[in-house]
């Protein structure tokens, strides 16, 4: 049965980034799924809160701090998953930020240091635990998932912060160099790339004008909400996908299918 | 901070029950799969030949069967679909029967192998007409009717990685299948603010796939170029449909999303 595919019994997975947004959807998806996660982040309150969620649905949830631009706390970060589970079998790299150090700034503007954090946070973090991640694959011997998760920003101009999209452009080419290495070792890695996505619900009149405002522009005539990740994620995680490797799934509402013009801008259609 | 009350995370995300579901070309090994995947997550399934031959007929007539075997309402048809009256005539007797079409999966193929100087006039028409015009023709009669009901929907294009990049012999098949994705991305761009998605499954070389059979010399060496090394199974596709079928892809659009072993990473 085709929705068996979809199941993650008995899996142990790491999410980076899920506290809040996109990572504690995809994290609670898993959950939902059938695994049991890691939940990963700086702020401890966070991801506890993440953590109990998971185990109020009756499956094993640990949270363990963790700066990924370190990539010792990474390689600690999978140590504990294999501590506590006994293995690892998905990886979702989320972790990154997109409000981030020389946003807006000139091109002459944005220094080393910003521009070093930006490239950490949102392309080293990913290699680091794809590295822990996938030794501990390749020693248990049955492979296993990695998930990136990139932007659109990659695929376009990005003038808010050409930093963040050069280091998530990064990602999407690690993907498709990391699958084709570890093919042989039954591992799978692929990336997300969400369009404009909201990672929480707005919460007032103002916010929701604003957004809906914005939305209007896209073929689908909305934004994102960060859980609409979370079965995407589930798909790329689970033997649903199994023919799937290196590629990038675009969740963006037909953004990038348009591009030339945002939606209202065409030809008059008697 | 608030929470998503709307979030579907669960078995809920996936289920199909109620939806009805036209697969266009089902005779082919994909259109059967994902037919059948389809039916299995609950959805109600008309599977249609895309030729009026009598082999599509017959496998499309016990495909209904054994998708009836699952419990669903299904039914068989067969129209030509390369020509755009007989798109139109199938899906309006389809709306009509099922009482509407929410997703419309276009699964039809027809592989010509054949040195571009060679190919003829007929040649030509008959790959276009198999392989792109008919995805137009029966998106266009599904969508007027998706469109006129105005609750949305789902088209899902099954195409080849012979789309996106090709090699040599297959002008004709290759030049209809980019075509399809970019009349998929076209689609997308329209229909959208009526909550129609459209997308491709790109498919890479399949164990059923006419590009890795008889027509190339050590056909079976020709998947030595798929970081997987083996060539994918339908089955392996219809995971995808599904998830493009539900609720919860509303926010993938005008995509090509490649099951393909990682072959596109050569690209």
């Amino acid at each position: 049965m085709v929705l068996e595919q979809f199941r993650l019994d008995g899996k142990a997975a790491v999410v980076t980034g899920a506290g809040r947004g996109l990572g504690k959807q995809m994290a609670l998806a898993l959950a939902r799924a059938g695994a049991d996660v890691v939940c990963a982040a700086r702020t401890a309150a966070q991801i506890d809160e993440t953590a109990s969620e998971i185990r109020a649905l009756g499956r094993r949830a640990i949270a363990v701090p963790t700066d990924v631009r370190d990539s010792a706390q990474c390689d600690a970060l999978i140590k504990r998953c294999v501590d506590e589970f006994g293995k690892i079998d998905i990886q979702v790299s989320n972790a990154g930020i997109g409000d981030m150090r020389g946003a807006g700034a000139e091109v002459w503007d944005v220094n080393d240091d910003d521009w070093h954090d930006t490239l950490d946070v949102n392309l080293s973090s990913a290699f680091y635990c794809a590295r822990a991640a996938s030794r501990r694959m390749v020693d248990q011997g049955h492979g296993g998932v990695i998930i990136n998760v990139a932007s659109g920003t990659a695929l376009r101009g990005y003038p808010q912060s050409f930093a963040y999209g050069a280091a998530k452009a990064g990602v999407i080419a690690l993907t498709k160099s990391m699958a084709v290495m570890l093919v042989k070792n039954n591992i799978r890695v692929n990336c997300i790339i969400p369009g404009f996505v909201l990672q929480s619900p707005p919460e007032s009149e103002q916010a929701v004008e604003f957004l809906g405002a914005r939305g209007r522009y896209l073929p689908v005539q909305r934004l994102g909400e960060a859980w609409e990740l979370g079965p995407l994620c589930v798909y790329l995680a689970s033997e649903a996908s199994s023919y799937v490797t290196g590629q990038g799934f675009v969740i963006d509402g037909g953004g990038l299918a348009g591009g030339l013009a945002p939606v209202g801008f065409a030809p008059e259609a008697p | 901070m608030a929470e998503w009350t709307n979030a579907k995370l669960g078995a809920e995300a996936l289920d199909l029950t109620g939806r009805r579901a036209l697969v266009v070309g089902a005779e082919t090994a994909s259109g059967r799969a994902i037919a059948l995947a389809l039916g299995e997550a609950g959805a109600d399934v008309t599977v249609c030949s895309s030729t009026s031959s009598g082999d599509g007929a017959f496998a499309v007539k016990k495909l209904a069967k054994e998708i009836e075997g699952l419990g669903r309402k299904s039914s068989a048809v067969a129209a030509d679909v390369a020509l755009g009256t007989g798109a139109q005539v199938m899906i309006r007797q389809v709306a009509k029967d099922a009482g509407r079409i929410d997703v419309l999966v276009n699964a039809q193929d027809l592989f010509l192998a054949k040195a571009a100087e060679k190919t003829s006039d007929a040649d030509w028409a008959r790959v276009i007409g198999a392989n792109l015009s008919s995805f137009f023709f029966t998106a266009r009669a599904a969508g007027k009717e998706m469109l006129s009901r105005g609750s949305g929907g789902r088209i899902i294009n099954v195409t080849s990685v012979l789309g996106e990049r090709a090699i040599a012999n297959v002008a004709a098949y290759a030049a209809a299948h980019g075509g399809v994705y970019n009349l998929t991305r076209a689609l997308s761009q329209e229909w959208g603010p009526h909550g129609i998605t459209v997308n491709c499954i790109v498919k890479g070389w399949m164990s059923d796939s006419p590009a890795i059979a008889d027509t190339v010399p050590d056909a079976g060496k020709t998947v030595r170029f798929v970081p997987m090394k083996r060539p994918g199974e339908p089955g392996e596709l219809a995971a995808l449909a599904v998830y493009l079928a539900s609720d919860v892809s509303g926010y993938v659009s005008g995509q090509a999303l490649f099951v393909d072993g990682g072959l596109s990473t050569h690209l």
